[in-house]
């Protein structure tokens, strides 16, 4: 074993290279404030880790990048805590970033000769951002491909050269497979190497310059720290109190136990020491491996656990596919830059140039700014500027980033959009278990042949300017989206169209007459009235003659109830032709009967249904007494010429699928 | 720097025994922390072993009446409904499978995979031949000569009683490569 050591480290002296990084001198001992560039180190070897084996199972495109990642999270085994240790990581890499930075300026390394080590430094940081950036769009869910318009669309704005580099940057002027392809190579690719370049030459400088001596540790000092790490624990113990209903006790649990061990240890300072002002460490040198590689090894694993935290309590979010025609308001950028998000929204920012000012000359200033502190701090005056000014950033950006969040919480449209988006995704994961797999043109195609996802939308935009969809608690007629009319109601009802419940609201004359049904329509002095007043039908009557017709739709959700009451619906029908009441005098029932009013056969069933949509004045339905009823498929006319129409038989057959309420539906599947 | 060593106010034990619980810890916890992100990525990474069985299939290829009367092999192509990880295709090609019609109402079907090391086996003259290596089969299947193949083509099993009727139904199974048994996969 010795002699093949040896022999390994005479041809490639990896002995020496190891106690060289290893026995590395640190200055006044190893101290716990100087972790922070090795939780970093970690951080991003965690990211390359991860990174890697999900790119063994991602496919950029824009018809397999959604796909793909909806197969790491749901189609494997681990896939998603692989994905949400990548997503988590990213996250907490910020704080981790902010947190190096201040320790870095605080204790004086970043003054002469440091300067270049912490200039490489600020460029890790946007390196690390951009990385950030692009891989929010990878997923191409309506989250990051709408926050990824927001961020190429401010690139536009680049005076001068703004539409070319757009262009460059998406890969055209339309998003779609370049986008990614180009995101994707600057994510895995381009961005990583950079930082593996760029984090090789600040160790070396940093090992060329050694550890820069912070102030000697004072129990005072130390207090001071541990006050402030007991109020952030109980800061969070507290929260997670609050929100204790909507959480898995551990997750109160966690932190809890870290206040208790801060206060614990707080305790135990008080307890020992005698003198405030001394050292409480004496100024020995120690060395990086073991004593600072320790220090740094508990806090990389604290930094793991809050990552492990959150994947196994927030998840990884997957929204719905990205859908360029469906806007997505509720699609905001990681919140890191949320700050900058709601900065755009203030006055100075508005315009064109207010748009520039905010985007583009207030960060570039801000970034300048954090360039120049090492020359801004070669004098000791100048030393105190970069402190304030680093605390002021920070300040400010905690400030801004904390109104952004409070201003979307205090939002109802902002959460019903967030209740939508997330109702969505949850509609397009069932679709695909419904469907067992993606159709090849994308998990898009499942949610544009979906009934349930299309019919709403569609019914909103072609038939909610005269129909209602059902009402609201205080009354008002909605639009089948949950949205009110925005004109007064001047045709029926549609909810639960052809069911019992509503052939009987149309039988029974204070619905027929009412808004609710044919008050606003010319049918309200029609013959039907008349009939219904000479009638006088009881509510068994009604009962009969609803479950008789409403048996011709074929209703999925009525299945059970028609074969229960086959003997009742015969009756029913039997009762129509009868001389009584007569409906065959004007009606067409089970082929038989008049030409007046529209044929009742098969009568709301999905095909009678279509047909009435496409054409309602063709002479099987209204005929010539149509009201307003457009025609929504291509008709020909009585003097045979073609009448456009509005829709396609697809967009009508969704409509009357989700109408009918016949969709995939995982309970019906089982 | 050069001020003389005080001594530790609280931690007054010996270095060398704390220097060693350090390294212990820092070597443990290191591995833990490595092991998660790789652990994740392997198990993600393995999951074809555990999940993707290849799966049997029974297709229809052609009417008895299509094949050639005289014993010549006609290949035809597998198409069938099939999941490529997330993507559901309905008519995926699959592979492709040689028929040949024997006596009067019996037809072997061979898979045009070759056992040799799966190439695509082709009609040269009246054998089978694959253009990789160059393995020869007579066009009952049997290894010819100095075929490298290890083993005869892979027969594939067609549905009598459905034969009967004219129809030529193929289970279409893909054997193992480069063994002289026929093992499925």
């Amino acid at each position: 074993m010795k002699s093949l050591f040896s022999w390994l480290e005479n041809r490639t002296g990896i002995g020496a290279i190891t106690k060289e990084a290893l026995f590395e001198r640190v200055p006044g001992g190893a101290r716990w404030r100087y972790v922070w560039g090795s939780t970093l180190t970690f951080a991003i070897m965690i990211q390359f880790i991860t990174g890697i084996f999900l790119w063994m199972a991602y496919s950029p495109s824009a018809s397999t990048a959604w796909e793909s990642v909806y197969n790491i999270q749901y189609g494997s085994s681990y896939g998603w805590i692989l994905r949400g240790i990548h997503h988590w990581t990213a996250q907490i890499m910020v704080v981790l970033l902010i947190l190096h930075l201040v320790q870095v300026v605080i204790d004086s390394a970043y003054r002469a000769p440091r300067e270049f080590n912490f200039w490489f430094g600020v460029i890790l940081l946007f390196i690390t951002l951009a990385t950030s950036l692009t891989g929010y769009l990878l997923p191409w869910d309506q989250k990051g491909f709408w926050a990824t318009k927001v961020a190429t669309n401010l690139a536009g704005i680049v005076p001068f050269i703004g539409d070319d580099l757009q262009k460059i940057i998406i890969g055209g002027s339309d998003y779609g497979h370049h986008t990614l392809t180009r995101f994707f190579a600057l994510h895995a690719g381009i961005l990583p190497a950079s930082l593996i370049a760029l984090i090789a030459l600040h160790i070396y400088l940093f090992r060329r310059h050694g550890i820069t001596e912070a102030k000697p540790a004072t129990r005072a000092g130390a207090l001071y720290y541990w006050y402030l790490m007991a109020l952030g624990s109980l800061g969070l113990a507290t929260a997670a109190y609050l929100f204790r209903d909507s959480n898995p006790p551990w997750v109160l649990w966690i932190p809890s136990l870290l206040a208790v061990g801060v206060i614990v240890r707080i305790i135990f300072l008080h307890l020992c020491g005698k003198d405030d002002n001394s050292a409480r460490r004496p100024k020995r040198d120690g060395m990086f491996w073991p004593d600072q590689i320790f220090r740094d090894a508990i806090v990389c694993f604290a930094v793991l656990g809050a990552v492990l935290f959150f994947v196994f309590w927030k998840g990884t979010e997957l929204t719905s596919p990205a859908d360029p025609s469906q806007p997505y308001n509720a699609a905001r950028p990681d919140w890191y830059f949320m700050s900058l998000f709601l900065m755009l929204k203030f006055e100075p920012f508005q315009g064109e140039f207010g748009l520039v000012l905010g985007a583009i000359i207030v960060p570039g200033i801000l970034s300048s700014m954090l360039f120049m502190m090492p020359l801004i701090g070669l004098k000791k005056v100048g030393h105190w500027v970069n402190v304030v000014l680093l605390y002021v950033l920070i300040g400010g950006f905690v400030v801004l980033t904390v109104m952004a969040f409070k201003k979307d919480a205090s939002d109802p449209a902002f959460i019903a959009d967030v209740n939508k988006a997330h109702e969505q995704a949850g509609r397009v994961k069932e679709l695909i278990e419904f469907n067992d797999g993606i159709p090849p043109e994308g998990a898009l195609s499942l949610l544009y042949s979906d009934p349930l996802t299309q019919g709403p939308r569609l019914f909103a935009t072609n038939c909610a300017s005269c129909h209602a969809y059902g009402y609201d608690d205080d009354g008002n007629a909605l639009d089948g989206t949950n949205k009110k009319l925005s004109d007064k109601q001047s045709a029926p009802d549609l909810k639960g169209v052809g069911s019992r419940e509503w052939i009987t609201k149309v039988l029974t004359i204070e619905h027929y007459e009412s808004d609710e049904f044919f008050g606003n329509t010319k049918f309200k002095d029609g013959k039907m009235l008349e009939f219904l007043e000479d009638a006088e039908l009881e509510e068994g009557d009604v009962a009969g003659l609803a479950a008789a017709l409403s048996s011709e739709a074929k209703l999925k959700v009525q299945e059970d109830v028609d074969n229960k009451d086959a003997e009742l619906i015969a009756d029913g029908f039997v009762w129509m032709g009868e001389d009584e009441l007569a409906c065959v005098d004007c009606h067409k029932i089970k082929g038989e009967g008049g030409k007046k009013g529209p044929d009742l056969t098969s009568y709301m069933s999905r095909q009678w249904l279509i047909d009435f949509i496409g054409n309602s004045s063709h002479e099987r339905f209204y005929g010539d007494d149509n009201d307003r009823m457009p025609n929504f498929l291509d008709s020909v006319t009585s003097e045979g010429d073609i009448k456009p129409g509005k829709l396609d038989q697809k967009s009508v057959e969704l409509i009357v699928d989700w109408l009918r309420g016949e969709y995939a539906d995982k309970k019906a599947k089982e | 720097m050069n001020e003389p060593l005080l001594e530790d106010p609280i931690e007054p034990e010996d270095p060398q025994r704390r220097q060693f619980l350090e390294k212990t810890a820092s070597i443990v916890l290191g591995g833990v922390m490595v092991s998660v992100p790789v652990g994740a990525g392997v198990a993600t990474l393995l999951e074809p072993l555990a999940s993707d069985k290849g799966s049997k299939l029974k297709v229809r290829l052609a009417s008895i009446d299509e094949l050639p009367s005289d014993g010549t092999p006609k290949l035809y192509q597998v198409v069938a409904e099939r999941k490529d990880a997330w993507t559901k295709y309905p008519n995926k090609p699959i592979g492709s499978v040689f028929l040949r019609r024997i006596d009067e109402g019996k037809v072997v079907a061979f898979s045009s995979s070759c056992p040799h090391a799966g190439c695509s086996v082709d009609v040269k003259g009246s054998a089978f031949f694959c253009p990789c290596h160059a393995s020869s089969f007579d066009f009952d299947g049997s290894t010819q000569g100095k075929s490298v193949s290890p083993r005869a083509l892979d027969e594939l099993e067609v549905d009598s009683e459905l034969l009967a009727s004219g129809e030529v139904w193929v289970t279409f199974v893909k054997f193992k490569a480069g063994v002289a048994d026929k093992i499925e996969v």
